[in-house]
């Protein structure tokens, strides 16, 4: 017989997107606590002083009592930017250890050579960004694709703490350094199918299981299924990877080109160079061509940056890929059954694999673990491709509750051209349903629908036994055991 | 004086670059190509297509090809090589050539572009009142070298192929060289596909626009067919394979994949692209395909749906060889019709290439022809089912040779029926002939009295731009009589009933769906407004001459007559603007204008279609998005296809 374990969950409100939980588990007379990632997009001046805000929040609420455990789920700037910006609250903390996914261990050679492409594909992006700003002399309105192929750079390297043209792309990576050294004791680094009890409680009364990033041994290339991205196929994991990296190359030699002297690749490429002609005057056959091309009355034909947009979907693949590389958990308070769904940013390809994970513990079953989910901490603040519709369906558990991490003001979402749609209308319509309307954003504001005042759903809250706790800075249910 | 020939002859890859290093196909995968002779200028440009080849990532330029060299032209065009710009040029416009030839004739009438559409002047979301300048585009441009990127498509806007280059995979697969880079413009099959796109949109512009789920995956699947059964008209390529396989195409062979190398560039992708008869398992054993009712309804992204109707077709074409090919086999087993494991004789093989490459144009005939017998917008797969055998019908009454059983056979293996067909014969699938009361036959008298100058005028061009230009002129004529001038004859009521066999309507939106009007918000250039009548659109007047297997000939007008109304379809407060159409394709017999031969409606005033496109472009069908833009981008649907995000592989 094991004790009752309830757990206290605590959504920091961080006014932009960004992931910052701590969970409080009480069994009998023990206590123990983990923090699921602290970061927000930015890295200026008011986002940090939120964050330090926040993270004395966290240190209020841990009461003198260590942190048993801190998860950084995956490299993007709005899940550990709080681990570069308050190093010092949180070497103050008593963290006794960190978990991170196998994908930043460096005793695993698969990892190693995932993390050397990936720095390089990084690198390469940031480069094109920074080349790209550079050729396009703000000129935007004159060239509206490359505008908006910097435009996407720009998005996708704010993940990475790059947001200002000539930072590097590293704050993610710095974060999962820092993470490495703060824990009294060594990292673990987790992959899917193990079960981990939860430290500093009574063996049996809080397990965490490990859903995803996948990862599957002794596979060919060809057959691994899981970061193949749904629905296209042909995305495998690593081998992309690397032909993504190689592609990057390609792109960041053409757009250097411009301004410096071409790479000795560049000048072959992807013709000898004996075949490559400037402008030429004269009568040549090739002038007659150029000076077709050049009408103004069929430059609407032309295609000088058409290439460019190359860099969406090289932004779009890194993206997927980061989010995929999410360490998932489910966190299992055993005696009543009830299990915790942290998805971090997980896309489609983490979801897809969960089906296949092999379990550690026989009596361990994916289904059986979504089918007790009371709670979903919502993959990648509600994106349309970040909780995959065929596993979401087998959660059905009449009290389910909701926690959405989105900022309905942040600039991303409220920006006129191009918003990020977060969340995404039909999962939001599905997720009210299946919650009967315990849905909480972190801005407290949206839907309305969704206000826990609101006296149906205030019934609906009371029916699920839970009651909200709203406050300046976080959104808290306590989930009893 | 000596007079133009009417062929070109220039060398080519039948299959991709790839297979030139293979021991095995080596041989076969250098032919040469014959297309209709047209003098050129250095590019090429053609009367039809333009090679540009500027390639901006790499700053720079390539020298035109000039085929009327006679260095060139002397030796059947330059010799097949990757690393010559100049006979990737030669290349592309070989294939695309060879493709539109083969609608031209399956047609049986010129390929003219889709016009420009100028940009609406003021209020840009005007959609129902705006009528927008129209620019005659003479030729298709072609850019070899556009892109640094695993893609090649058709860009609309700039009536454009764009093809792309990269590097292939480090890791050695397949033919090619880790790392070496791969062409798309110098895969036949990959130049076919994107062309087929283009004509496509010249015949269906309407096809652009993604109303159901089977819309884009009709275009790509469509033109995935081209490709492929363009492939089975090089009778040394399929003798070489045919006889690699025993004589049958159900094992192993490169004929039923596509764009091989370019898929085998990929990292982690092993063999070709989309491959039709069958795949390799995990087990590296090659196993066919095996259809399923399940099929059709099983695969909803568009890209894996498009697959099923390329399978459909391939089925058949499949089903119509070894029908046809039976007593060959028979005379050569001494009557058992099995053949032995191992070698067969070359003879054989030759009469059964022959087959093939007869039965495979044939059918790459009727699945062209078809497109003039599909409705104007809104495909899908069904309509396709009926129009491929109404056209055929038409085309070939006997059917001696069972094509349109086994097209029925094949499309109903993979569970494709189309709505409201009692059943599968071919009877019940043939378009309905249009019944009109004797009041609406004056009424077509009228019309074709009043058309008949124009189609004569039509009929007696052969130039291109003339076309073009005499067909608009029909065109806004035909609106003229439709939109209402003259038509004292017909009370308003039957006037009605007439357009609305049709798919159209002359009663203001508000009456559109009877009483479900009231259920929708509908808007006039944004605005909420319920209380104009859609304007008719005239589309196409175009005269065709076919001639089909069975040596009949016929000769027909085409006109394309649609409507079109905007509502909003948003929910929870959200404004979303919808652009719901309907209409008909019409076909008439052009020595009896008075005949009415087929009408193939799509009807403005079904409630129900519109609420369908309505939950599929808010997502809410429960069908996969086919071209989320990015992963901040929602759930629901951009209206217009976009063959660059549809083609990332």
């Amino acid at each position: 017989m094991c004790a009752q374990a309830s757990a206290k969950i605590t959504m920091y409100r961080l006014f932009e997107l960004g992931d910052c939980f701590l969970i409080t588990f009480t069994s009998g007379a023990h206590s123990s606590r983990m923090l699921i990632d602290c970061g927000s997009f930015r890295n200026g001046a008011v986002s940090v002083s939120r964050l330090t805000t926040i993270v004395g929040k966290i240190q209020t609420a841990l009461g003198g009592n260590a942190l048993d455990v801190v998860v950084g789920t995956h490299q993007h700037n709005d899940h550990l930017s709080g681990f570069v910006h308050c190093q010092n609250a949180f070497n103050n903390m008593n963290v006794q250890q960190v978990w991170l996914s196998w994908l930043d261990d460096p005793g695993d050679p698969k990892a190693r050579q995932i993390g050397d492409d990936y720095n390089n594909l990084r690198l390469r992006l940031a480069g094109a960004r920074d080349s790209l700003h550079k050729a396009l002399k703000g000129r935007t309105a004159a060239r509206p694709m490359a505008a908006r192929s910097l435009e996407v750079l720009n998005d996708m390297l704010g993940f990475f703490g790059a947001h200002a043209v000539g930072t590097p792309p590293d704050l993610p990576a710095d974060a999962v350094k820092f993470l490495k050294t703060l824990g009294a004791k060594d990292p673990l680094y987790l992959r899917p199918g193990r079960t981990l009890e939860m430290p500093g409680l009574p063996n049996g009364s809080v397990r965490i299981h490990v859903l995803g990033p996948p990862r599957i041994e002794n596979v060919e290339k060809k057959d691994d299924p899981l970061f193949k991205k749904d629905p296209s196929a042909g995305e495998s994991y690593d081998a992309a990877l690397a032909s993504t990296t190689q592609q990057a190359a390609r792109f960041l030699d053409a757009l250097k080109a411009g301004t410096n002297k071409p790479s000795s690749e560049e000048e072959q490429y992807p013709f000898n160079q004996e075949y490559k002609r400037r402008r030429t005057g004269g009568g040549t056959a090739l002038a007659t061509i150029q000076r077709y091309y050049n009408r103004r009355e069929d430059s609407w034909r032309n295609i000088d940056d058409d290439w460019l947009q190359q860099a969406g979907a090289l932004a779009l693949w890194i993206d997927d890929f980061t989010n995929n590389s999410s360490l998932v958990l489910a966190i299992e308070l055993v005696e009543s059954g009830k299990v915790l769904l942290f998805a971090a940013d997980a896309q489609t390809g983490n979801w897809r694999s969960w089906d296949q994970v092999k379990w550690q513990n026989p009596a361990v079953k994916t289904d059986d673990l979504l089918a007790r989910t009371v709670f979903y901490k919502v993959g990648h603040h509600a994106s349309h491709n970040a909780t995959r519709v065929q596993t979401f369906e087998k959660v059905n558990h009449p009290n389910l509750v909701a926690f959405i991490p989105v900022h309905k003001q942040d600039p991303n979402i409220t920006k006129t051209t191009n918003p990020w749609k977060m969340p995404a209308t039909n999962l939001f319509k599905r997720l009210k349903v299946k919650t009967k309307f315990r849905v909480l954003q972190m801005d407290n504001v949206n839907p309305p629908e969704c206000n826990p005042n609101k006296a149906s759903v205030k019934a609906a809250w009371t029916s699920a036994g839970l009651k909200p706790k709203v406050t300046e800075f976080s959104i808290e249910i306590d989930v009893k055991g | 004086m000596i007079s133009s020939p009417f062929y070109r002859y220039l060398r080519g890859y039948s299959l991709d670059p790839g297979f030139s290093t293979r021991l095995d196909t080596a041989a076969i995968n250098e032919v040469v190509y014959r297309i209709p002779f047209e003098s050129l200028q250095p590019g090429p440009i053609g009367e039809y297509v333009e090679v540009i080849d500027f390639d901006p990532a790499s700053g720079c330029w390539y020298d035109p090809v000039d085929l009327g060299d006679e260095r060139i032209a002397s030796q059947n065009g330059l010799a097949p090589s990757e690393g010559n710009p100049q006979f990737h040029q030669q290349f592309v416009y070989t294939v695309a050539m060879k493709t539109i030839r083969h609608f031209e004739r399956a047609l049986g009438r010129k390929i003219v572009w889709y016009p420009r559409i100028g940009e609406p002047k003021g209020k840009s979301d005007s959609v129902v009142d705006v009528r927008l300048s129209r620019q005659y585009v003479q030729r298709l441009r072609i850019y070899p070298h556009a892109l640094r990127d695993a893609n090649a498509y058709y860009d609309p806007d700039k009536k454009a192929l764009l093809f792309g280059y990269f590097p292939a995979a480090e890791q050695s697969q397949g033919a090619n060289y880790p790392g070496g880079l791969v062409f798309t413009c110098l895969s036949p099959d990959i130049v076919a596909h994107e062309m087929t796109h283009a004509i496509l949109d010249s015949i269906h512009h309407r096809y652009m626009e993604d109303t159901n789920p089977d819309v884009a995956a009709f275009h790509e699947g469509f033109a995935d067919i081209v490709a492929l059964l363009q492939r089975f008209t090089f009778t040394d390529l399929v003798e070489h394979q045919l006889y690699a396989s025993g004589g049958r195409l159900d094992r192993f062979t490169v004929l039923g994949e596509l764009a091989t190398q370019f898929g085998e560039a990929l990292e982690g992708n092993r063999g070709a692209l989309r491959s039709m008869i069958g795949r390799w398992n995990a087990e590296d054993t090659w196993e066919p395909l095996k259809p399923s009712p399940s099929d059709y309804l099983n695969n909803v992204e568009a890209h894996d749906r498009g697959a099923v109707l390329v399978a459909t077709i391939f089925d058949a074409f499949q089903r119509i060889y070894t029908y046809r090919t039976r007593d060959l086999l028979r005379i050569a087993t001494n009557g058992t019709g099995v053949l032995p494991e191992g070698s067969i004789s070359r003879d054989l093989v030759h009469r059964l290439a022959g087959e093939a490459g007869e039965v495979a144009e044939h059918l790459l005939h009727i699945c062209i022809r078809a497109l003039d017998y599909c409705p104007p917008n809104d495909i899908s797969f069904g309509d396709y089912l009926r129009a491929l055998i109404t056209a055929d019908l038409d085309i070939a009454p006997e059917d001696e040779t069972g094509y349109r059983l086994a097209l029925i056979e094949a499309f109903r293996a993979r569970g494709i029926f189309p709505g409201r067909v009692s059943t599968l014969s071919v009877e019940s699938l043939r378009w309905n002939n249009p019944s009109f009361t004797p009041k609406e036959n004056d009424a077509i008298n009228w019309l074709a009295d009043r058309m008949k100058l124009y189609i004569r005028e039509l009929v007696e061009t052969a130039d291109r731009r003339e076309l073009y230009k005499r067909s608009n002129k029909a065109q806004g004529w035909l609106n003229k009589l439709l939109m209402g001038e003259e038509k004292s004859f017909l009370q308003d009521s039957e006037w009605e009933a007439f357009l609305n066999k049709m798919g159209l309507t002359a009663r203001p939106v508000s009456q559109l769906f009877g009483k479900d009007s009231s259920k929708v918000r509908f808007l006039r250039n944004g605005r909420a407004d319920g209380t104009y009548t859609p304007r008719i659109e005239v589309h196409t007047v175009r005269p065709a001459f076919r001639a089909g297997r069975e040596g009949r000939q016929i000769e027909q007008v085409l006109i394309t007559l649609t409507q079109r109304i905007s509502a909003d379809i948003g929910t929870d407060g959200e404004r979303k603007q919808m652009v719901f159409r309907g209409g008909c394709s019409l076909i008439l017999s052009l020595g009896n204008l008075n005949l009415v031969e087929h009408v193939v409606i799509k009807n403005i005033k079904s409630y129900s279609r519109f609420c369908k496109q309505a939950a599929y472009l808010n997502g809410a069908d429960g069908t996969a998005p086919s071209q989320s833009i990015s992963t901040y981008a929602d759930d629901d649907r951009d209206w217009r296809l976009n063959f660059n995000l549809l083609h990332r592989h």
